[in-house]
């Protein structure tokens, strides 16, 4: 089947088959390598990409679904060589250590930053127990999320 | 050979999509497919299900662009909230928030946003997961389920709807079209609590309680229990002896009695053993019971974080 | 002594492969990808003790599989573990087995165009299987009557008889211990039981292997040591080590789940060979949930004391389920001992550990290597006996605790050495003054629905398994680095970051030695041809031990710059200093004193380059003479629903010991991070195993093993972590330690805490609501 969708602000077009996952397209055909395979089942959230903006399970999304629609993975997010506000925090606040659930966390950051510009600390760690770390215990991703919530305030 | 057939990378078998715009071109996909098909909503059960190789549907049917089935309408008999419904749409619904609180407070509990994201209302009612957020307070709000078939649409009692684990009323060619929740009573307060392993887990216990008091006595309660029989169910008997009562300490303490000797074993309870479903499900009654009465006395509720 | 006069040490900086990691562009295994590659799967037992009495791979090679069993395999018995010596080496591994011993055990495997034909392929495969006789119990599985897991196994180039399931032993004696128990005036016993805890590092085992035109292969995997994953591969199918060539590749956590190679390296080369094209074996979630897991233990401790409070006497045996293989259980029996000798001073000690084995998942290390389970115990049991004996826990443990001047056993009875550094009374005294310990509650006494409690642990973990005499592990570092010609430095190691920060550290300690601006230092994505032998990534040894090749190698790159440089500057070398430039992003020697006698890194790299004298570059082999303990305090509030049993956690105060503090964000991230770990050590992770059908409980599905999220752990402001003021002479600019530190107090702390709450204390793990519901129900009955 063939889909068309934006990809990272780009048109795109895909030949898929009705069981191709939306992670593996992304992975296999687009080398967007940011967005990883966790578990598989939506727990861990290692494979969270933004769909028409909402952070999704890529790995419990068909392929097919996201035709006409609009993707964005962790490597659309830093325009023109400039890093994302969340990006700049996540590295200054030691919120990265094996970085492997990064892209995740940091999609399902951008998402609440939009919905809510000034989360408090609790509506963070709330918005964000979707995404799994087993490195960090999630103290300075916290802090890093809160960092740039006030840097983008101006 | 179970383990050899798991892989949770890709969706290992082939199916055929379909994306129907329209409920009768569904409805006329599920008479031809029958068992075959399997509809698909949001996906955060149904492809975890064909990983695990639970399921292998030949068909899929994606309800997702049938802009019948989604959306919330406030109608004389109720609110109607379309099958394809995302959580997250509840979550953020005014309508949702002030008019079947008891509800919001479930959803907002669900999952995680991802899965609000993409997770339906009626994926999750269909699921019939024994512990379903979702359907402990829709029970407790009395709601009712629009089933629409090859044979026409017939209209049923959420509490008919959910039959065993995993297992509802709905015929092969038949589908879930809408979830109609009648209005609460007037000043009724209302809870919904439920215990999990940490904060982004199924529930091991839930339980819904819509509560109407005249005066100090009750004039009406509605108390719908999950994780805790093989499906969600109500507890009639714990209602009725509400009844006429005024909310003592005593009342409640035997109130949740009746509900946790409702508490049903089931051979494959991994999670808790029965006892654990019996003292939780006799706590949360008490709890939601003193939360409800707070909340139509306009009391803040919280749980005494320093 | 304190670290003082540092430029860098000390200052928080960011990772110096962040970037990659928060754009989505750092590379790990399962992102390496080739245009040719095949996909490959695994075909595992679904029986927990089986036999194979006849395989058909016929339909699956009609698909156009390539298919490799365990009749094809070289015929090698290898331990996948190689950081100990042979004689602390037992060897029981096959590539793929005939004889599975587990469910999820491997026994032959596939690769396919696609991951989807793989599958398909592997769905082919027609084996029939002679059921036997499973074990799911240490205890049980020693019977004399039970079925032989493992009838024999290699160690030392012979073969050895296994007898009752009995994997390897050690007993340890010292003092007089009926003498010293005879003395005390208090003498507990009790019986302690862990949990099987599994690492849930979010990247699950994988790798790609490259088959190379000269016959050799090119790996990337995840793997805690790229040296030790070719010395692997050259044991089992005899190609030249300077044929393989592993390669240095971001690993997305791993927690001691790769010290050892894991067995996708094997079984990919093995298909790799045979397909001649690049293979990827990257595990499920629930393929790798059936892969490793911690070692769970039964300890039956006995400890005395004497009203003044001083220990005379303890006791241990130690009995650990290691499931189905060793992975160098025997090291773990011998570093059990040296934790548990070195948390508390014991006059007289006798100890007894068995490793046994049981048909399940194999056991390998898991941050702390046996220590967070004796610590628990511990800890545990010395709360209980100050609280017996009428003493605050706080100083019945100063008074006990193995600090300076004490003998450390860093790595079992051969990997000692004398503690030179010990910040342990600032951070239990600071932590306990931050918490508020003397207003704590007393156990027991508390009414009403939710109950508030403070716990207490201490400990400490090894900063390396260096020693001043080689023991049975082996450890040392090797470092390269060189001054390019613009005036930046190329450091090489094949160290591996787990995600520490690691080598960010190292590069911190050689822009501080030199003098130089940190972004001078390039890390190199190096690989096993290019780089000297590293042990591994483990024991918390990758900032002292791994830093200290750093600092040697930049010491001596800083001697050669300043003797060229005195040579151009007509001065003397030891009178020239470097200081960093900023703006010109590298280093400038000079002349102290002298106006206008200097040249930049870069200018003197050049002249090196045109005047021919060579590249300046240094290349080190470091073995550290010292195995210092870092140590760490927890102090951690908690609540007790007594209608739920849950506990949530309300404050921590954490304290740690790490010398100089090289990177504070980060230091404090593992702290952050061991106490998550340590929690949910505590009250919440577990597999166990469904007896009806020998898997594991949750199947490998992570829904049925749940990790604390972030709304489960407490919010920044409530977790307050401080560093000693310390500096360890022996490590690379006074630093030591963190990682596994960070974890091995929590469970005891938080096992004290529930204790304080509730009045009740729990010998088993984890402390799940439902055991503590339990409990309290069966207190108010009784």
């Amino acid at each position: 089947m063939r889909i068309r969708f934006k990809l990272n602000g780009r048109e795109v077009e895909a030949e898929v088959e009705p069981n191709t996952l939306l992670l593996n397209l992304l992975r296999e055909q687009f080398h967007l390598t940011g967005a990883k395979y966790g578990c598989g089942i939506g727990e861990c959230g290692a494979c969270t990409v933004l769909l028409d903006g909402e952070p999704i399970l890529s790995c419990l999304t068909l392929a097919v679904e996201v035709d006409g629609r609009e993707v964005t993975t962790i490597e659309g997010l830093a325009g023109d060589g400039e890093l994302h506000p969340l990006q700049r925090a996540f590295l200054e606040e030691g919120a990265v250590q094996c970085g492997f659930c990064t892209p995740g966390m940091i999609l399902t950051a951008k998402a609440l930053l939009e919905e809510n510009p000034n989360p408090s600390e609790d509506e963070i760690r709330e918005y964000l127990k979707g995404n799994l770390c087993r490195c960090t215990g999630y103290v300075n991703i916290v802090k890093a999320v809160k960092k740039a919530a006030e840097e983008m305030a101006g | 050979m179970y383990i050899n057939k798991l892989n949770t990378h890709i969706i290992p078998f082939k199916f055929e999509y379909h994306a129907p715009k329209s409920v009768e071109e569904a409805v006329e996909l599920l008479s031809r497919y029958g068992e075959e098909a399997s509809i698909l909503a949001g996906g955060t059960d149904l492809l975890v299900k064909m990983k695990q190789r639970v399921i292998e549907p030949k068909h899929i049917i994606d309800i997702k662009r049938i802009k019948d089935l989604t959306g919330i309408r406030e109608e004389e008999d109720g609110i109607h909230i379309g099958a394809a419904t995302k959580l997250r749409t509840l979550e953020r619904s005014k309508l949702i928030e002030e008019k079947l609180p008891v509800l919001h407070e479930a959803v907002i509990t669900m999952g995680s946003v991802q899965i609000r994201n993409m997770a339906t209302i009626g994926g999750n009612l269909c699921n019939a997961s024994p512990s379903a957020d979702a359907a402990t307070p829709l029970l407790a709000l009395n709601a009712e389920a629009k089933i629409v078939g090859s044979e026409g649409e017939r209209i049923i009692p959420l509490e008919e709807f959910f039959i065993g684990p995993g297992k509802t009323a709905l015929k092969p060619d038949e589908m879930l079209a809408e979830v109609i929740s009648p209005y609460l009573p007037e000043n009724a307060g209302t809870s919904f609590m439920k215990i999990g392993w940490t904060d982004f887990d199924i529930a091991t216990v839930n339980l819904a309680v819509i509560l109407k008091l005249e005066g100090e006595v009750v004039d009406e309660c509605r108390i719908a229990l999950g994780g805790c029989a093989p499906t969600p169910i109500r507890v009639h008997k714990a209602e009725e002896f509400l009844r006429g009562k005024k909310l003592t300490d005593e009342v409640l303490e035997e109130a949740a009695n009746i509900v946790s000797g409702h508490v049903r074993p089931r051979a494959r309870w991994r999670r808790a053993p029965p006892e654990y479903r019996r003292a939780v499900s006799r706590a949360l009654t008490i709890d939601a019971l003193t939360i409800a009465r707070k909340r139509i006395e306009g009391l803040e509720v919280n749980r005494g974080e320093d | 002594m304190m670290a003082q006069g540092f430029r860098l040490i000390g200052e928080s900086t960011p990772r110096m492969d962040g970037i990659a990691k928060v754009t989505g562009q750092e590379v790990y295994s399962s992102d390496i990808h080739f245009p040719n590659m095949l996909h490959a799967r695994v075909l595992k037992s679904p029986y927990p003790h089986a036999r194979v009495k006849r395989i058909d791979v016929s339909e699956a090679e009609k698909l156009g599989a390539i298919v490799v069993t365990y009749r094809e395999v070289p015929d090698v018995v290898y331990c996948p573990r190689l950081v100990s010596t042979p004689e602390a080496t037992y060897k029981d591994w096959r590539v793929l087995t005939g004889r599975p011993l587990y469910v999820g055990d491997p026994i032959a495997a596939v690769a396919a165009e696609s991951e989807e034909m793989a599958q398909r392929a592997l769905e082919a495969i027609d084996v029939e299987f002679e059921v036997l006789e499973p074990s799911f119990d240490p205890l049980d599985s020693m019977r004399p009557e039970k079925t032989s897991i493992h009838e024999r196994i290699m160690y030392m180039g012979k073969e050895i008889k296994i007898e009752n399931n009995i994997a390897c032993t050690m007993e340890i004696e010292q003092g007089d211990v009926e003498k010293g128990f005879s003395e005390a005036d208090v003498v507990l016993e009790r019986e302690y039981r862990t949990n099987r805890r599994y690492h849930c590092q979010l990247e699950p085992k994988t790798a790609v292997v490259r088959p190379e035109p000269d016959g050799g292969v090119t790996i990337w995997t995840t793997t805690q040591s790229i040296h030790n994953t070719r010395l692997l591969i050259h044991e089992i199918f005899g190609i030249p080590a300077g044929k393989i060539n592993v390669v240095k590749t971001a690993l997305g956590g791993a927690f001691g789940s790769s010290i050892q190679t894991n067995i996708v390296v094997p079984i990919a080369v093995a298909l790799a060979l045979k397909a001649h094209k690049p293979v990827r074996l990257a595990y499920t979630r629930e393929e790798d949930l059936h892969e490793h897991c911690s070692y769970q233990m039964i300890f039956n401790l006995k400890l005395g004391a004497k009203r003044d409070g001083k220990l005379t006497a303890g006791s241990l045996e130690a009995i650990l389920d290691i499931g189905a293989h060793q992975i160098q259980a025997y090291p773990l029996l011998g570093c059990l001992v040296g934790w548990w000798v070195s948390l508390y001073k014991l006059p007289n000690l006798r100890y007894v550990g068995k490793a046994v084995y049981t048909n399940k998942v194999p056991s390998c290390a898991m941050r702390g290597f046996g220590n967070p389970q004796i610590t628990w115990a511990v800890e545990s049991m010395m709360d209980e006996l100050a609280e017996e004996l009428g003493i605050d826990p706080v100083e019945f443990k100063l008074l006990n605790h193995v600090g300076l001047g004490d003998l450390f056993w860093g790595q079992g009875p051969t990997v000692k050495s004398i503690i030179k550094s010990s910040g342990v009374e600032e951070i239990v005294r600071r932590g306990a003054k931050l918490i508020g310990w003397d207003k704590r509650p007393k156990p027991g006494e508390q009414r009403g629905r939710y109950r508030r409690g403070i716990g207490f642990g201490r400990g400490f973990h090894t900063s390396s398994a260096g020693g001043p005499v080689p023991g049975t592990a082996v450890d040392y570092t090797g470092a390269m680095l060189k001054v390019n010609e613009d005036g930046s430095f190329d450091y090489i190691t094949a160290l591996m970051d787990c995600g520490g920060g690691t080598l960010t550290a190292h590069a911190k300690i050689i822009a501080e030695e030199i003098g130089v601006p940190l972004e001078c230092i390039n890390i190199v994505r190096s690989d096993t041809q290019t780089t000297l032998y590293d042990v591994c990534t483990h024991a918390s040894r990758g900032v002292y031990a791994g830093g200290m090749a750093a600092l040697q190698v930049a010491r001596e790159v800083k001697r050669k710059l300043l003797e060229l440089a005195a040579r151009v500057l007509d001065a003397y070398p030891h009178a020239l200093k470097i200081r960093p430039d900023e703006e010109r992003s590298q280093g400038v020697i000079y002349v102290e004193g002298v106006e206008g006698r200097e040249i930049t890194i870069g200018e003197l790299a050049s002249m090196a380059r045109h005047k021919n004298w060579g590249t300046i570059a240094a290349v080190a082999s470091v073995r550290q003479g010292s195995c210092p303990p870092h140590f760490t305090a927890y102090f951690v509030e908690v609540e007790v629903d007594t209608e739920t049993g849950k506990v949530r956690p309300i404050r921590v105060v954490a304290g740690a010991d790490v010398g100089s503090v090289i990177n504070p964000k980060l230091a404090e991230g593992q702290i952050h991070g061991g106490f998550a770990m340590g929690w949910s050590m505590a009250i919440l992770e577990d597999t166990p195993y469904d007896p009806e059908n020998g898997d594991l409980m949750n199947r490998g599905f992570i829904n049925n093993y749940k990790l604390p999220t972030p709304a489960d752990l407490v919010p920044p402001d409530r977790f307050t972590v401080f560093f000693a003021n310390t500096y360890e002479p022996t490590g690379p600019l006074g630093a030591k330690g963190i990682g596994e530190g960070a974890l091995n107090p929590v469970a005891g702390a938080v096992a004290n805490a529930i204790y304080n709450a509730i009045g009740i204390r729990f010998y088993e793990l984890p402390i799940t609501p439902i055991k503590i519901l339990k409990a309290l129900r069966e207190r108010e009955g009784g």
